[in-house]
């Protein structure tokens, strides 16, 4: 079921080498990425010279490393020494970091195959790909809709065979959101368990890095390599245990939350597809506990006020004076930083960074930002309570299934309910999966969200991996891609 | 409703300059926004329960020992800028492009 483990075994057994794979996988994305738009940057010279160090350790017969020779894709606000990493802003077209993100630097130290950069909203902002300079990326599924966002490119490029894995952010469910949309495995992890060093910053209390994957276990297994302790992330804790030797737990007993709030307003085909999966549980064991969770309407607005706030300091940083966009005329210093920032950052970037600079002000602070951070508080409290009685809650990933382009854009608030899914496990760092369940009457995938209580990752992996072992079939796996579309 | 004054107020804060031609548009986006984001003012607490959020894993700050390592090279920084000379950024008072 792992497509991780498989080509591991194909390459170990030399019944594919690590270069002849790199190349399926990178004529896979010459065949389609013009029409999916997932990648914004193919990295094939250097994917091929790893796979040749790949296939050199094979033939001295040296172990391999859990992720080593397996081709993968990283979203583009991840810094790659050297590659180009755009945030898909025009503020930072142009732009080489001098240094790894530590996500890369570990997958890079494992000799993992970068295949390229991925396709995202500008700095994060926005569940379509809409908002990204180099257009919105299609679902692999179904052209005619988008693939989601903020990590679209990513998710992308694994429902469309042409990633293994690919590594995403989830802020407000950018990572669960695509995935769900997608037809694929979106993980984001409990806070402070992955690095955030080097991915830049949209929310930083908010973001996670996390695996976007064909299935839980290679979601498992690219997590377990990642989630380490990292002094140069202030807020980095690592992780207290494994996932991938959990998956096999039995469920029996396993209690599930679930809470009348979340299947509000939801699309009647996702409801039912994720009742269905709740038999499925149920049948394996499982008890189900039924919980309120009457502050979830104010959720989102506690979400989206902290996460512009944060993004209005975050993005500060962008003057263009050290990097990134230049104008071209200006009359004196601050008409360059206004003018650099105001024709670099795109329509919704400046909304979101005015929107947090208006709660933060003086005047509107105790209204918006210290009401929201307080809420926050206590909404961190209430799960503790939840998590008392249950080991994991089951939601829908995302209130609808993908739509077509040129939807979202319309109305602002019905774009950002739609993350009312997804957004209160960042707002209490609490990990969460989404794992396909199904398909709406329009042939589109259905996403359900696990979520587990903080450190207790392996609980979600463990919950997701015993529902997919009962409803996926085994034999979808394959080496050599095939073009979707 | 946020007036005309308060966005060019916020903007000139976020070093942002606002067109006149997008201004209305923007006042009724963050309008709705602000409309919808003052749901949280109806959710009541009791004032004991009113704790101020620092962090969500109740960790203390980290802090890196006090040790000389090696830095970023100063030319290697100065790549991404066109015109970076003798290790400094260059900008001009102003310019006409």
């Amino acid at each position: 079921m792992s497509k991780i483990k498989y080509i591991q075994k194909l390459l170990k057994a030399k019944e594919v080498s690590c270069v002849e794979l790199t190349k399926n996988y990178l004529n896979n994305i010459e065949k389609q990425n013009k029409a999916l738009n997932a990648y914004v940057n193919v990295t094939g010279g250097e994917a091929i010279k790893t796979a040749k160090k790949v296939d050199e350790k094979i033939a001295a017969g040296e172990e391999l490393m859990p992720l080593e020779g397996i081709p993968m894709s990283l979203k583009d606000n991840i810094s790659t020494k050297d590659i180009e990493t755009t945030c898909c802003s025009k503020m930072l077209k142009g732009y080489y970091p001098i240094y790894d993100a530590t996500v890369w630097e570990i997958l890079k130290n494992q000799n993992s195959v970068l295949l390229g950069k991925t396709n995202m909203d500008e700095f994060a902002m926005g569940s379509s790909c809409e908002t990204s300079i180099f257009g919105t990326t299609l679902n692999p599924h179904n052209t005619d809709y988008v693939a989601g966002g903020s990590s679209g490119g990513a998710a992308a490029s694994v429902a469309g065979n042409m990633a293994a894995f690919g590594l995403g952010s989830d802020t407000g469910g950018s990572i669960r959101q695509p995935a769900s949309f997608c037809g694929i495995v979106g993980f984001k992890p409990t806070y402070g368990t992955v690095s955030r060093y080097g991915v830049v910053a949209y929310a930083s209390s908010l973001d996670q890095v996390g695996p976007i994957t064909d299935s839980v276990e290679d979601a498992a297994i690219v997590y377990d390599c990642l989630s380490l302790y990292d002094p140069k992330d202030s807020t980095s804790i690592g992780s207290k245990t494994g996932t991938c030797d959990k998956l096999h737990n039995s469920i029996k007993g396993l209690k599930i939350g679930i809470a009348d709030e979340y299947f509000e307003g939801i699309n009647e085909d996702i409801i039912s597809s994720i009742e269905e999966a709740i038999k499925v549980y149920q049948d394996a064991g499982a008890e189900i506990v039924n919980f309120e969770i009457p502050k979830l309407k104010a959720f989102l607005p506690v979400y989206f006020i902290i996460a512009c706030a944060e993004a209005s300091s975050n993005l500060g940083r962008f003057d263009g004076i050290r990097y990134g966009y230049k104008t071209d005329s200006y009359n004196d210093v601050n008409d360059m930083i206004c003018k650099n920032r105001s024709e670099g950052f795109g329509k919704e970037v400046q909304k979101r960074i005015l929107l947090g600079t208006y709660a933060l002000s003086s005047g509107y602070y105790d209204a918006y930002y210290k009401k929201a951070q307080n809420l926050r508080y206590s909404i961190i409290q209430d799960f503790k309570n939840i998590f008392k009685s249950c080991d994991v809650i089951i939601t829908p990933s995302v209130p609808v299934t993908a739509f077509k382009k040129g939807e979202a854009l319309t109305d602002p608030i019905a774009t950002y309910m739609m993350d009312i899914c997804t957004v209160p496990a960042n707002i209490a760092g609490l990990p969460a999966i989404s794992v396909p369940c199904g398909f709406d009457k329009n042939k589109m995938p259905i996403g359900m969200q696990i979520i587990g209580n903080s450190f207790e990752d392996y609980k979600v992996f463990n919950a997701a991996y015993q529902y997919e072992k009962q409803t996926k079939k085994s034999d979808e796996i394959s080496p050599y891609p095939e073009v979707k579309i | 409703m946020i007036t005309k004054e308060e966005v060019l107020k916020i903007a000139k804060l976020a070093k942002l300059s606002v067109n006149n031609d997008e201004i209305d548009m923007l006042i009724e986006d963050m309008s709705k926004i602000i409309e919808y984001a003052d749901a949280i003012n109806t959710v009541t607490e009791d004032e004991d329960n009113e704790v101020e959020f620092y962090n969500i894993n109740n960790s203390a700050n980290a802090f890196n020992e006090d040790i000389v390592i090696d830095s970023y090279d100063r030319d290697e920084i100065l790549k991404n800028r066109e015109g970076g000379e003798k290790g400094y950024f260059v900008i001009r008072k102003r310019h006409r492009g």
